[in-house]
C-alpha cells in the first residue's frame, strides 16, 4: 500500500461490517433453522441468530475495533 | 392487496438503527472535524457502534422473515 | 404467526405498477431471448465502443471536446477509483475497471432516456454475471499473487483468536467472502435500479391515470403527479451515476483487500 487515503479505508470498513454481519445471521440462524425443522423445534432459530450475531460483532471488534 | 404486517413492523423498527447510525456518524464527523489528530482514536469507536446499531436493524429484517 | 392484511384500493380503474412491467415480451415472436433489455445491453456496447473509439483516435496534445470527454472518463476511473483505492499495481486492473464502469453506467442511464426508459440491470440476471465477473477476478487475484493455501488461511483464520472460537469464526469469514460479497454487489445495483424504474412508473401512470379519470379534482391534481415524475427522473439521474459509481469502487476494494499483504 503506497497511498491509500483514509475514507478509503472507512468506506471499505462500513461495507465489511455490513458483509460480516449479514452473513453471520445468515450462516448461524440459517443452520438453527435447519436444526429446527430436523427436531421439530421453534426456538433453536434464534439460538442460531443470537449466536451468529454474537459471533459477527465479535469479528467486527477484531478487524476494526482494537487498536 | 395482500401482504404481511411483519413487513409494516420491520419498517418501523427500521427506525431506531437508522436514527442511530445517524447519531454515530454525526458524533464521528464532529469529532474528526474539530480534531482531525483525533480520527485513529474515534474511528474504531465509531464503526463499533455503527456494527451494533446496523445488527439491531439486520436482526429486525430476518425475524420479520422467520416468524 | 402470520398476520396477513387486506386493503381494496376505492374504486376498481387503477392498476398500480407490478413486477409484470419488468417482464418485456420478445420483439420478434420467432426469437425469444431477443427482449428489449437484451436488445439496450447489445446498444450499450456499441455505443461506449464507438464513442471511446471516436474520442482516442485522432488524440491530439490539445485535445478537442470529444477527446476532453473521453479522456476526463477515464481519467476518473484510473486516477480517483484504481490508482487511489488499489495503489501501485494499479495499472493491471484499469481496463477491467473502466469497462465496468462505462458499461454499467450506460446502462444505468438508459433508464431515464426517451424511448429506451429501461434499465437493463432492472433484471437481476445482468448484475448477477457481472458479480461473477468481479468475484472471479478479485478471488484470482488473490491467489496468484499469494499461492492458494495461503489466501485461503488468511481469509479463514483471523489471527490473534483462541482455537474453539475458530468453530464460530470461520464459517461466518468464509460465508462473507464467498457468498455474501458477490450477492450484495449484485443485489445492491439490481435493487437500487429495480425501485427507482417502479417509482417513475408509479407517479407517471398514476398521473395519467388521474388526466383521464372523470373527477374534476383529479383531474387537477394530475400535472403535480407528472412534476413529481419529472423530478425524480433527476433524482434517478443521480442514483444511477452513484450505482455505476459504487459498483466499480467496490470491486477495487475487493481487488485491493485481495492484494494486501495482511488484513
Amino acid at each position: 500500500m503506497t497511498h491509500e487515503p483514509s475514507n478509503r479505508r472507512e468506506e471499505n470498513a462500513l461495507w465489511s461490517i455490513f458483509g460480516y454481519l449479514v452473513s453471520g445471521l445468515l450462516f448461524w440462524g440459517g443452520i438453527g433453522w435447519a436444526a429446527d425443522h430436523f427436531f421439530g423445534t421453534t426456538y433453536l432459530v434464534l439460538i442460531g441468530l443470537l449466536v451468529g450475531m454474537g459471533g459477527a460483532l465479535y469479528l467486527v471488534w477484531l478487524r476494526f475495533g482494537r487498536e | 392487496m395482500t401482504g404481511t404486517l411483519n413487513l409494516v413492523g420491520f419498517g418501523l423498527s427500521a427506525i431506531g438503527p437508522a436514527i442511530a447510525t445517524g447519531m454515530i456518524f454525526a458524533a464521528y464527523i464532529n469529532g474528526v472535524a474539530r480534531q482531525p489528530e483525533a480520527r485513529s482514536v474515534l474511528q474504531p469507536i465509531a464503526f463499533l457502534g455503527f456494527a451494533l446499531a446496523e445488527a439491531l436493524a439486520l436482526f429486525g429484517l430476518v425475524l420479520a422473515f422467520v416468524l | 404467526m402470520r398476520a396477513f392484511v387486506k386493503l381494496h384500493a376505492e374504486g376498481d380503474g387503477f392498476v398500480p405498477p407490478s413486477t409484470n412491467d419488468f417482464n418485456l415480451p420478445p420483439i420478434t415472436e420467432s426469437i425469444a431471448w431477443l427482449t428489449k433489455p437484451v436488445l439496450l445491453v447489445f446498444l450499450s456496447v456499441i455505443l461506449v465502443s464507438v464513442f471511446f473509439i471516436l474520442s482516442s483516435r485522432k488524440a491530439a496534445v490539445v485535445p478537442s471536446k470529444l477527446q476532453f470527454a473521453g479522456e476526463s472518463i477515464y481519467g476518473f476511473v484510473r486516477n480517483d477509483l484504481a490508482r487511489d483505492v488499489i495503489g501501485h499495481e494499479f495499472m493491471r486492473f484499469v481496463p477491467y475497471l473502466f469497462t465496468l464502469f462505462t458499461f454499467v453506467l450506460t446502462n444505468n442511464i438508459f433508464g431515464i432516456v426517451p424511448f429506451l426508459q429501461f434499465p437493463a440491470m432492472s433484471h437481476v440476471a445482468f448484475p448477477y454475471v457481472l458479480a461473477i465477473f468481479s468475484f472471479g477476478v478479485f478471488h484470482y487475484v488473490g491467489i496468484q499473487k499469494h499461492g492458494i493455501i495461503k489466501y485461503l488461511k488468511e481469509i479463514a483464520f483471523m489471527p490473534g483468536v483462541p482455537k474453539p472460537v475458530y468453530i464460530l469464526l470461520t464459517p461466518i469469514e468464509i460465508a462473507t467472502f464467498f457468498l455474501v460479497r458477490p450477492l450484495t454487489l449484485s443485489l445492491r445495483l439490481f435493487a437500487n435500479m429495480f425501485a427507482g424504474h417502479l417509482l417513475l412508473l408509479v407517479f407517471i401512470m398514476g398521473g395519467d391515470y388521474m388526466m383521464h379519470d372523470s373527477h374534476l379534482i383529479m383531474k387537477l391534481f394530475s400535472p403535480f403527479s407528472f412534476a413529481f415524475g419529472i423530478a425524480l427522473t433527476f433524482f434517478e439521474f443521480m442514483v444511477q451515476c452513484l450505482q455505476a459509481y459504487i459498483f466499480t469502487l467496490l470491486t477495487a476494494l475487493y481487488i485491493a483487500g485481495a492484494l494486501a499483504d495482511e488484513h
